[in-house]
Formats: structure tokens, C-alpha cells, sequence
């Protein structure tokens, strides 16, 4: 048996033979339909009307996600299902809002709406690209870390470097405060930052600072010499950390950031629906 | 020696007393082991400062850090009791010395380190700055439904009076409304307006009169007041010919599209007339799908000069129906006017510009010679005798007289001309122009007629008058060379029949003359051969063909779907009502 299932093959593609019959069928629909007179289709016909009954319907059902998601008790399908018929579904839904609207298109609040449900779905796509790919990229970068052991790492290692380079002369210990979030790079009163280190508040990649630990080390001799190793094998440490947090970060904004754009951009998409059907029967 | 009490505090978060003492007059200070003094913390340097000890007092000076004593940045500086110094994060201060001590200081960690630990992680998560999903998506919410909901439906808020709106409240929305100038209600309309109702601009209201409530014919009719019917109620029959009479003007007239609103819905019109007895049984119009590939021979509304109220629908078929005869109790000869060696013209000196031939006697006639098309392009104006005729066919009633001529048209006024002309001269009042015919009465000049003389004179010329009358209507044929005259026992003596001529032969087309100014006239009457009236030079659908199709076009030919010859609202009196048809026949000229 399979232990994964993506969300595009839920159910041997379920939805996706839904969503293409539906498409389907309202392009079969819209060929045969035949206009009356010499007019263009489009929303006003009974073709029209039928296909934003079931647009708006649709869009509804999709927004309903967010709150399915959030019921953990419900036993409305599982999540995984929702969210295989939210992708599909909200593809078709290009079909439908497009032949709805007759390919008509203007500067008007009607447009408006249309153009908002495409940055909606276009922003979808992504997502679905980002929670078919970035999980893995994640898993292979953390192995079996995770943020919330890696950062408390990454803070003993500063404590260490720190410590170690209480005894090493000033310019090491400005280059390991300098690349330590918790170091002591900032004198920190409130509304008032004082930098009280030679070379000011730049700050230092952990990267950087394991090269300029070679570079100025290269000089120590003796106890130096080897207190300076111990500094540059735990700063290297630290450095492959970093890095690994730093690609987590990215990869886990990227995860998350669409969302910001999606679910926003799907409420003004609603009011514009609103406005749409309103302003299409106030003046019918 | 010196005391150095270190101030820390335990995980519990009690303050922890570590005392030390230290021997010696210098000490160093800073962050190392090796420090006398040490102060572990990165922020202070490696050998940050020293203190001096002597019997005369402590004094500290700074190296490599930075000293504050009491808050002032200092070099050096002599220690007195209670004094402060700032090391880094740390604060060293000077204590009253204990029994045997030369300087005794508390040292206590001023300004620990921030764990970033926590901040980092809510970074990590999206969490730290202040983005909400749920705040953008009210933020998009709300703001498209003010911009495209709120604001454009202002207008028609503040027009609505049973709202309970205080009048404060109503003068502010309606200043508002005005302020926006309608700008946010154009984002409600669905497309442009066609041309014809860009008049209307922003007021959605004139058509869209009551809200939620499709356009209603009513609205269109405000204005389309003189609109007909397009077929009789009585003729509708059937679930479909109700439906049709329940049709709505927005089912054919779509609005908003950019487009001209009166469409060309060839298919709409098909719909009934590809079976028209489905929606009539009394239809009497035949089955219609397209000008090319399904249209009937053309129907000819003709008239009977005898029968004055009958309009007879013929339709066109090859070969023609006997019934296809104009009945206008004319005679008329085309092959003969259109001689093309001219016909003597009575005028034929006098120069009219194009109308001579070389021979300066003979008129060589082509239809414009009689038949304009009218200002309006449409139609063709009617003969009128006295401009196309009677410059030949005079009506000179006395050969040696050809200044006179009968009037034209009232056969009333035609036997009272005679009367009085002869009457006249039989009185002996001969006008200087006239010289009086042979066999007048003469008057001596200067004679005084008795009463008796009178009435004998007046006889005679009574006599010459009928004997005239009777020679114009009846044997030199001045009458009957065009018209059929009858004997009447009144006044007039004679009467000419009626004439009434077609004028509107195809009363439900939108033909116009001006339109087809590329064609000859005889591309479509050719009257050349026919030596009679009752011909008819009508074309028939094959000759419109040679260049018309349907509305499927075809290269080189002219697309015709119904609505180029046929205009839905233009009545149908004339296929089923009384033929009160204009200028279908007009006597008088």
C-alpha cells in the first residue's frame, strides 16, 4: 500500500475527472448553445444565467476550505479530499466563469470580479506547486531537525563562540558578536541603541565570520592558536546551520507567503461577486 | 587589598552575593580569565580598564574600553564613596570600605543579554510582523464592497424616499453622490451603449425604471410611441403565436454590447417563418428561411381603377398569372415614347438642355424623362400630365385657336372652358390674340343686341361648344389617345374613367431607389417592347438575386439577411387592413 498520496491523485484523481467532465460539459453548452439574434453570448442568456449560478456556487463551495480546515471534528470528507476538489474545481472554474461571461470584458466591476478570481486561481496554482514540491526541498534540507531544535543549537553555539572569545583579543570577539544574533552587538536600551564595539553594527553571515576567524587567526601562536581552532570548528558549525535554517526560512515563507496573497485576494474576489450579481439585477 | 562583591541572580530569580578579596595595587579589569577583576561578557573588552590602589585612594583609568563614572565618560578618575561606573553592561559601585579594605565594590550585571531566540522562531513563522491574513482579507472585503457596491448605489439611496433616512443624512449622501459624479455607478455598466442610446449617458434610470425588475416595454415605448405591431393580434394563433405576442422588445433588442441595437437576427425571424401557419393558421404569407436558399416569389400589391377598394396581392411565377395586369384604365405605349429616333416634338425648336437630337424637331425620351426618384430616395415621383405629357399631347381644342387648351382633369371645368370661350366670341368680345373660327356668328361692330339677338348668339355658340366637346372626348380622340371615356347625362357631358397606378408595388420592402443608382433602370423594368398599360415591369426575386444572396456571404455579392429589405415594426395594414394607400392613384394631375 501506499503510504503518500498527493493531493492531485486523491482517489485515482477523482475530482480531476469531475472538474473535466464539468468544464466539459459547460463548453459543449456553450457550442451548441446558440444566442438569439446576432447578439455575442453572454451572461444575460439562460446559458449565461446558468453557468454564473453555478460559478458563484462554486466559489462559495471553495471558499468553504477555510472553514472546513479549521473544523477538526467535522466528518464533512477528509481535508485532503476538500483540498483535491478545491484545486480542481477551482480550475474549472476558468472554464465556466470565462464561457459565463461570454469572453466580454471592460472596465467595469463585472471584469473587475473575473480578473480578481484569476489572480485567485493563478495564485492557487502556485500554491499547489509550492505544497507538491517545498515539503520535500524542506525534508531534505532538516533531515531530522526541525526549526525548533536547530535554533536552540545555533543559541548554544553563540554562547560557546562567545565564550570562547572572552579570552581572544577584541577584534575576534567583535567578529563573533558581530555574527551573533544574541551577542553583544547591540548595546540594547530601549530607543536608544549604543554600539559600543570597534567597527560598528554591521552584521557578520556566519560564513563571513568563519573566514575572517582563518584569516585573522592565521597570526596566534600558542594557547591563542588553539583557543581560535576550537572558535573557527564551533563557527563552522554554526555557519552549516545557519545555512540550513536560512534555506528552511525560505523555503517555509514560500510554503506559507502565497496564502497571504490567495486568501485575501478570494474575500475582495467575494465582494466583487456581491457587487457583480447586485448591481446586475438592481439594473436588470 | 579590596573587596569585589559580584550581584547575580539565581535561576530562581534571587539575588546571589559572591564576595572576593584581592591583594595587590593594580587590577585589572575585563572580560578574560585572566583579569583580576573579570566581567564576562562580550560587550566588555579584553583589557577594558585597571584600578590603582594606594593609601592616598583608588583611582581607575581606562585602557583599551570605555569608562562611565557617574554617567560622565571619564579617562580617569579618582573613586570616592558611592561613585558609579559604567563597564560595558556592568555597573561597579564604590561601597564604604569595611575595617582593613582600601576599596570595596558591588558588581552588578546592568544590562543582561536579550534572548532572541523566541523572536527569531516567530520570524520564522510569519507571525512577527503584523501580517493577518484574516485583517488583509476584511481590509479586500470591505473595500471593494465600498468602491463597487456603496458608492455606486449612493445615488439611487438618496433618491429613494420611503428609505428612513433623517434629512441631514439624505442632504449628505446626496452631496456625496454628486461629489462622485457618477463616476462609481459607470463601473456597473456592463459594456458600451449603442449609438442611438448614448443619449441617455449615465441616467441607467430612464430604462431601468424600477429596481431588481427587468427593463420593461413600457420604457421603451415612452419613446417608441409610434412603433407598429408587427403582425395583427387576430392573426396569432396557437401556443406559439401567443408566445410571440407575449415577446418582450429586450428578447430581440439587446442593450450594453457596443453594438446598433436593432438587430439582424435573421434566425429570430425564421423562427416563425420557416413555419409561419404554426404561429397564424390564417397566414397568408408563404414559408421563409433565407433571401437565398428559401424565399418565395415575390408578392405585387395591384390595383383596380374599377374597383377602388380592392388591393390584389399577386404573387410573381414564370410564367406569369393571368391576375398580373394593372387594371389603371390608361393606355399607354413604352415601345412607342422610347423610340430611340425620337418623337416629334410640338417644341422641338426651343433649346431644352439634352432633349434634342440633331434633326432640332425630334426629342429622343429615356425614363428620367418622366420618372424622377423622389428627395427622399425611396420612390419614384408619379407622371403628372402637365409636366411629362402634355408638352406633346396638347389639349388644343379649336384648330385654328392653339393658344387655348382645355384644363386637364375636370371634365366639369373642361365643358365650361368650351361654353364660355364660344360664348365670348359669339358676343362679338374677340380677343386681340385669337382669331375666331369660320363658323362663329359674326357681330357687326358697334351693333347693340336686342335680348332676342342675345339668347339666339349664345345658342349657336352653346351648339359650337357641345360640338367641340363631343370631337375632344369622342372623334379626334384628344381624350382617348390615354384615357376610356363614358358618355354622363350631366353637365360635363362625358366622363373619364378613373385611373389609379400603382405607385407602391411592394409595400413591405425598404427599397430605395437611391441605393441601386449603380443600375440602369431598364436592368430591372425593362418596358422597351411593351406597347400596353397593363404590362407590369416589376422584377422578380431572380433578377434581385443576380446580386443579392442570403446571409451567409458570398464574394462578390451583396449580403442580405431579412432586415435589409424588411423592417419588423413597420405594420401590417397593408397585407391585411384597408388600402388606404398614399398617392396610390392620383386623378388630378
Amino acid at each position: 500500500m501506499r503510504w503518500h498520496e498527493s493531493i492531485l491523485e486523491f482517489k485515482s484523481g477523482r475530482y480531476m475527472k469531475l472538474a473535466l467532465v464539468l468544464s466539459l460539459a459547460a463548453i459543449a453548452a456553450y457550442v451548441w448553445h446558440e444566442p438569439p439574434g446576432h447578439l455575442k453570448p453572454s451572461g444575460g442568456t439562460w446559458l449565461g444565467y446558468t453557468l454564473g449560478t453555478v460559478g458563484a456556487v462554486l466559489i462559495l463551495w471553495l471558499m468553504l476550505l477555510g472553514v472546513r480546515k479549521r473544523r477538526y471534528r467535522s466528518s464533512a470528507g477528509a481535508v485532503q479530499g476538500w483540498t483535491s476538489a478545491h484545486i480542481y474545481i477551482g480550475t474549472s472554474l476558468l472554464v465556466i466563469a470565462s464561457l459565463h461571461c461570454g469572453f466580454e470584458f471592460g472596465w467595469n466591476v463585472h471584469t473587475l470580479a473575473y480578473m480578481l478570481m484569476l489572480l485567485v486561481i493563478v495564485s492557487g496554482f502556485f500554491g499547489v506547486y509550492a505544497y507538491l514540491r517545498y515539503p520535500e526541498l524542506m525534508t531534505d534540507n532538516m533531515g531530522a531537525e526541525s526549526l525548533d531544535t536547530v535554533l536552540p543549537k545555533i543559541a548554544d553555539l553563540d554562547r560557546k563562540c562567545l565564550q570562547l572569545a572572552l579570552d581572544l583579543p577584541d577584534e575576534v570577539n567583535a567578529i563573533v558578536a558581530k555574527s551573533t544574533r544574541s551577542g553583544p552587538r547591540e548595546n540594547t536600551k530601549p530607543g536608544r541603541p549604543r554600539w559600543n564595539l570597534p567597527g560598528g553594527a554591521r552584521r557578520l553571515t556566519a560564513r563571513d565570520a568563519v573566514k575572517a576567524l582563518r584569516r585573522v587567526g592565521s597570526k596566534f601562536k600558542g594557547e591563542q592558536a588553539v583557543l581560535n581552532g576550537k572558535l573557527l570548528a564551533e563557527m563552522t558549525r554554526k555557519s552549516v546551520m545557519v545555512d540550513q535554517v536560512r534555506r528552511d526560512m525560505r523555503l517555509r515563507a514560500k510554503l506559507k507567503g502565497w496564502l497571504y496573497v490567495h486568501v485575501p485576494l478570494s474575500f475582495a474576489l467575494l465582494a466583487a461577486l456581491i457587487a457583480h450579481i447586485v448591481s446586475e439585477f438592481f439594473f436588470w | 587589598m579590596i573587596l569585589v562583591t559580584f550581584v547575580s541572580v539565581n535561576a530562581r530569580g534571587q539575588p546571589q552575593r559572591d564576595q572576593r578579596r584581592l591583594t595587590g595595587t593594580s587590577f585589572s579589569v575585563g572580560r578574560g580569565t585572566k583579569a583580576n577583576i573579570q566581567l564576562p561578557d562580550g560587550r566588555v573588552r579584553l583589557d577594558h580598564a585597571h584600578l590603582l590602589v594606594s593609601d592616598a585612594g583608588a583611582t581607575i583609568v581606562a585602557d583599551a574600553g570605555e569608562l562611565r563614572v557617574n554617567g560622565r565618560k571619564v579617562q580617569t578618575s579618582r573613586l570616592a564613596d558611592g561613585d558609579s561606573v559604567e563597564v560595558g553592561p556592568y555597573l561597579l559601585r564604590v561601597e564604604p570600605p569595611p575595617a582593613g579594605v582600601d576599596l570595596a565594590l558591588t558588581v552588578t550585571l546592568a544590562q543582561p543579554r536579550i534572548s532572541r531566540l523566541r523572536k527569531a522562531l516567530l520570524m520564522v513563522y510569519l507571525s512577527l510582523p503584523r501580517l493577518s491574513k484574516r485583517r488583509l482579507s476584511y481590509v479586500a472585503f470591505v473595500s471593494v464592497i465600498v468602491i463597487f457596491l456603496v458608492l455606486p448605489s449612493l445615488p439611487e439611496l438618496e433618491k429613494k424616499a420611503d428609505l428612513p433616512m433623517s434629512g441631514g443624512k439624505r442632504a449628505m449622501v446626496k452631496e456625496i453622490s454628486t461629489l462622485l459624479g457618477g463616476g462609481f455607478s459607470q463601473t456597473w455598466t456592463p459594456g458600451p451603449l449603442s449609438p442611438s442610446h448614448q443619449i441617455f449617458g449615465e441616467s441607467c434610470r430612464t430604462c431601468h425604471q424600477i429596481p431588481f425588475v427587468p427593463v420593461r416595454d413600457a420604457a421603451c415605448l415612452d419613446c417608441h410611441k409610434t412603433l407598429k405591431e408587427h403582425v395583427a393580434r387576430s392573426m396569432l394563433t396557437g401556443a406559439r403565436g401567443l408566445a410571440f405576442l407575449e415577446a418582450r422588445c429586450t428578447e430581440c433588442h439587446s442593450e450594453h454590447k457596443g453594438l446598433p441595437i436593432a438587430p439582424r437576427a435573421q434566425d429570430r425571424c425564421a423562427d416563425c417563418h420557416r413555419d409561419i401557419k404554426t404561429v397564424g393558421v390564417k397566414a397568408q404569407s408563404e414559408n421563409v428561411t433565407d433571401f437565398r436558399t428559401g424565399h418565395p416569389q415575390f408578392r405585387l400589391s395591384l390595383l383596380d381603377a374599377n374597383h377602388p377598394d380592392v388591393v390584389k396581392r399577386v404573387r410573381q411565377a414564370n410564367p406569369p398569372s393571368p391576375d398580373m395586369v394593372e387594371h389603371s384604365n390608361l393606355k399607354f405605349n413604352h415601345a412607342l415614347h422610347l423610340n430611340p429616333n425620337g418623337l416629334r416634338d410640338p417644341e422641338g425648336r426651343r433649346d431644352a438642355a439634352g432633349m434634342r437630337d440633331a434633326q432640332g424637331n425630334r426629342t429622343v425620351l429615356t425614363c428620367p424623362s418622366c420618372h424622377k426618384v423622389e428627395q427622399d430616395g425611396q420612390l419614384v415621383a408619379p407622371v403628372s400630365m402637365e409636366k411629362h405629357c402634355r408638352r406633346c399631347h396638347s389639349l388644343a381644342f379649336e384648330p385654328q385657336v392653339t393658344q387655348r387648351q382645355v384644363p386637364h382633369g375636370n371634365e366639369e371645368l373642361v365643358a365650361t372652358t368650351l361654353r364660355e370661350f364660344y360664348a365670348r366670341l359669339a358676343l362679338g368680345d374677340t380677343p386681340p390674340d385669337i382669331h375666331p373660327p369660320s363658323d362663329m356668328p359674326r357681330m357687326r361692330p358697334g351693333a347693340v343686341l336686342t335680348y332676342e339677338d342675345r339668347q339666339r348668339v349664345l345658342a349657336l355658340a352653346q351648339q359650337k361648344a357641345d360640338r367641340v366637346l363631343n370631337e375632344l372626348y369622342d372623334t379626334r380622340g384628344v381624350c382617348t389617345t390615354c384615357h376610356q371615356v363614358n358618355r354622363s347625362a350631366d353637365a360635363a357631358g362625358w366622363r373619364v374613367a378613373p385611373v389609379r397606378i400603382a405607385r407602391v408595388w411592394m409595400p413591405h420592402t425598404l427599397f430605395r431607389h437611391a441605393d441601386h443608382a449603380t443600375q440602369t433602370c431598364t436592368s430591372c423594368h425593362d418596358v422597351r417592347d411593351s406597347k400596353r398599360a397593363e404590362d407590369i415591369a416589376m422584377p422578380d426575386i431572380a433578377q434581385c438575386r443576380q446580386c443579392h444572396v442570403g446571409a451567409q456571404p458570398v464574394l462578390g455579392q451583396v449580403t442580405s439577411d431579412c432586415a435589409r429589405c424588411h423592417n419588423f415594426h413597420s405594420g401590417h395594414e397593408i397585407w391585411h387592413g384597408a388600402p388606404k394607400l398614399p398617392a396610390h392613384a392620383d386623378r388630378s394631375k
